[in-house]
């Protein structure tokens, strides 16, 4: 077995161009991915960074321009989606209107002719993994849209397909059933073993329910990862940007030193700060550094790395959003959980803060 | 909850009086007089007598010998006019829709700002006169006209092909006139019609044919229902076409009906055709839907 077999999904140099000419969009360029069997693998990015494009092209709905899918080790190259292992459950779930929650869920083993009792015994072992036994009869536009979801996942999970793709699924949910699908979604898929390949625009969403993130913006793959590394590390300021909140800091280079570099902080204060690989700033220039809402702490003034005013302070339930201003005028955010013993400081108070080892990180240009 | 709502608006249905006098007098009472003509005798010049008779029901389906009242026998001539205005219609209808589906697809696949231009293209024909139409299609099926003056100087055949006062010049024409009347309609239910169904239908494994099969035939049905009324009901009761493309051999129930009218001098029986096709087309539409929905019903059981 060479490494190639390993993977589920093998997406080599693909590109996709709409258009022609003065007017060609590039949907797609250069993306290598390798999804592992069973992996919960999310593709994560704004509206028309080319995420469901690239699902697309898993599902073949689109050919690629150029480059090469390979599924379970099989070239895609031509073949269709009704002759691919891999079933999508869509954004609008596009159940069929005229049949009824059973025939819909049967409806690819029909296609792939399976026996009747076949049908009817998958179908029923589906309408209990979505705990939809008691709606089996009903149309598509008698139930509710979170229960019309579970049909569209039981549909796509039915003909057993080696890759379920998930185009933002879970969208046009309310924000509780998001949460309760999100759950469902993640025990359906320890459950079956099936490799998932989830697209959203939903940073929080990724991060909870993902093996690896793949983070896309204009139709190339900025960082692909775990959530950890994607969150703790990103690689440059879109994915900083996009993954969490954090603060950017344009701050002047003390000193280098191997994969780290001291910067000056706001009041003359220096910190250390992780290096991105192969870069070396030169002293004296500045940096942009970034660093998470909530890994500083707020200590007595004159005592932290930095010295801040506070100007408003926006309370989120769990905690509380402090926007500062630094020294130098730069505004930084900081979370802090709440405890009810602890009153948020008023606006015009001066705060120290402590920065959490290992928390600053220099970003590439 | 009702009650006080219905005293409440009494008198206020009153308002729709003008609308309901128009339709009682144009629309039924036409009827009523032909409903009732059909049970008068016929006057010697046309018009008729006001004296009961079932005459002219009788001898729709019947003809007495004209030496021998007593001796009755099945009209033939009406029926098979009967028959051949039931057929031809069913099968105009039939290759409208084959015709037509394709047509509405190929229209509601295009880009939506080029959608409107094919429409367009597609009412053009409802402009022109429907009689210029029809004599044009003559033009093209004649024995000296456009198809067999080219085949007989392509020698393709020795002595032009008799198409003109054929079923076939009939089925041609009313095929022509009614397309669009099939088009429309199921262009109209291929718009609302979700094209994600369809990329659905594949991602489920289905083939093409089983994706026209089992997704876009149900989405589109009402399209088709609509449109196979709107195609038979007008041709039943056609008078130009056969007319002008069948002539006197091919006659069809609307020419039977104004013969009756003109030459025939005979009101009565004119009436009593009127209201059996009235009657044929309402029947036909009853055991069209029945079985619509029988099919439904099956779908589901």
């Amino acid at each position: 077995m060479d490494a190639t077999d390993k993977g589920e999904i093998h997406i080599a140099g693909v590109n996709k161009v709409f258009g022609q000419g003065a007017s060609a969009f590039h949907a797609l360029t250069g993306i290598d991915l390798t999804i592992a069997t069973g992996e919960f693998f999310t593709l994560l990015g704004p509206s028309g960074c080319g995420k469901t494009t690239l699902l697309r092209v898993i599902a073949g709905f689109e050919q690629p321009t150029s480059g090469s899918l390979r599924i379970n080790g099989a070239e895609m190259a031509g073949l269709g989606p009704n002759r691919r292992p891999v079933n999508t459950v869509f954004q609008s779930y596009a159940l069929f209107p005229h049949m009824t929650v059973a025939q819909n869920i049967g409806f690819g083993l029909k296609m792939l002719g399976k026996s009747r009792s076949e049908i009817e015994a998958t179908t029923s072992d589906m309408l209990r993994l979505v705990r939809m036994e008691a709606l089996a009869e009903r149309r598509p536009s008698e139930i509710s849209g979170g229960q019309q979801q579970r049909v569209a996942l039981a549909r796509a999970l039915a003909p057993r397909p080696r890759v379920l793709l998930l185009d933002e699924p879970l969208s046009a949910l309310d924000l509780k059933l998001r949460k309760e699908m999100q759950s469902e979604l993640k025990r359906l898929q320890t459950e079956t073993g099936i490799t998932f390949v989830f697209v959203t625009h939903d940073q929080e969403e990724a991060l909870t329910m993902s093996d690896r993130i793949a983070v896309m913006s204009a139709g190339r793959i900025l960082q692909l990862g775990a959530p950890t590394d994607i969150y703790n590390a990103p690689v440059n300021r879109f994915v900083a940007d996009f993954i969490g909140e954090t603060n950017f800091l344009v701050l002047p280079v003390a000193q280098t030193g191997g994969a780290v570099a001291r910067l000056t902080l706001p009041g003359g204060n220096c910190a250390e700060a992780r290096l991105p690989e192969g870069m070396t700033p030169v002293t004296g220039t500045t940096v942009t550094a970034v660093i998470r809402p909530e890994q500083a702490a707020i200590v007595a003034p004159e005592t932290g790395d930095l010295t801040a005013r506070v100007e408003s302070a926006v309370f989120f339930g769990t905690d509380t959003h402090l926007h500062l201003t630094l020294a130098d005028g730069q505004p930084f955010v900081l979370r802090r959980q709440n405890r009810p013993d602890q009153q948020p400081p008023e606006p015009g108070a001066m705060l120290g803060l402590s920065l959490a080892s290992g928390a600053l990180r220099v970003l590439e240009d | 909850m009702r009650g006080p709502l219905i005293r409440g608006n009494g008198w206020k249905w009153l308002l729709c009086a003008p609308a309901l006098t128009v339709l009682l007098l144009a629309a039924s009472g036409p009827l009523l007089i032909v409903l009732v003509y059909s049970f008068l005798s016929p006057g010697n010049m046309g018009g008729v007598v006001w004296e009961f008779s079932t005459e002219g029901w009788f001898r729709v389906f019947f003809r007495r010998d004209i030496f021998e009242p007593d001796l009755v026998t099945l009209n033939h001539a009406h029926l098979t006019v009967f028959w051949r205005s039931i057929w031809l219609s069913f099968q105009t209808t039939l290759i409208c829709a084959l015709l037509g589906f394709p047509t509405a697809w190929f229209i509601a696949t295009r880009p939506p700002n080029t959608r409107t231009v094919w429409l367009f293209l597609i009412t053009i024909p409802f402009w022109t006169n429907l009689l210029i139409r029809t004599f044009a299609i003559q033009e093209v099926i004649r024995n000296n006209g456009t198809i067999n003056t080219v085949l007989l100087r392509l020698g393709v055949i020795d002595s032009p092909i008799q198409m003109m006062f054929t079923d076939f010049a009939v089925l041609l024409g009313m095929a022509y006139v009614f397309l669009p009347l099939m088009v429309l309609p199921l262009y109209a239910a291929m718009d609302k019609m979700d094209f994600r169904l369809v990329e659905a239908g594949y991602d489920l494994y289905a083939s093409r044919l089983m994706v026209l099969w089992h997704v876009i035939l149900p989405q589109v049905k009402p399209g088709f229902i609509a449109g196979s009324i709107l195609v038979f009901i007008p041709a039943i009761g056609a008078y130009v076409t056969p007319r002008v493309l069948g002539g006197g051999r091919t006659m069809m129930l609307g020419n039977l009906i104004a013969l009756q009218f003109g030459q025939g001098r005979n009101w009565p029986l004119g009436a009593a055709l009127a209201m059996l096709m009235l009657i044929v087309v309402v029947g036909a539409l009853i055991v069209y839907l029945r079985a619509l929905g029988r099919m439904e019903g099956e779908r589901r059981g």
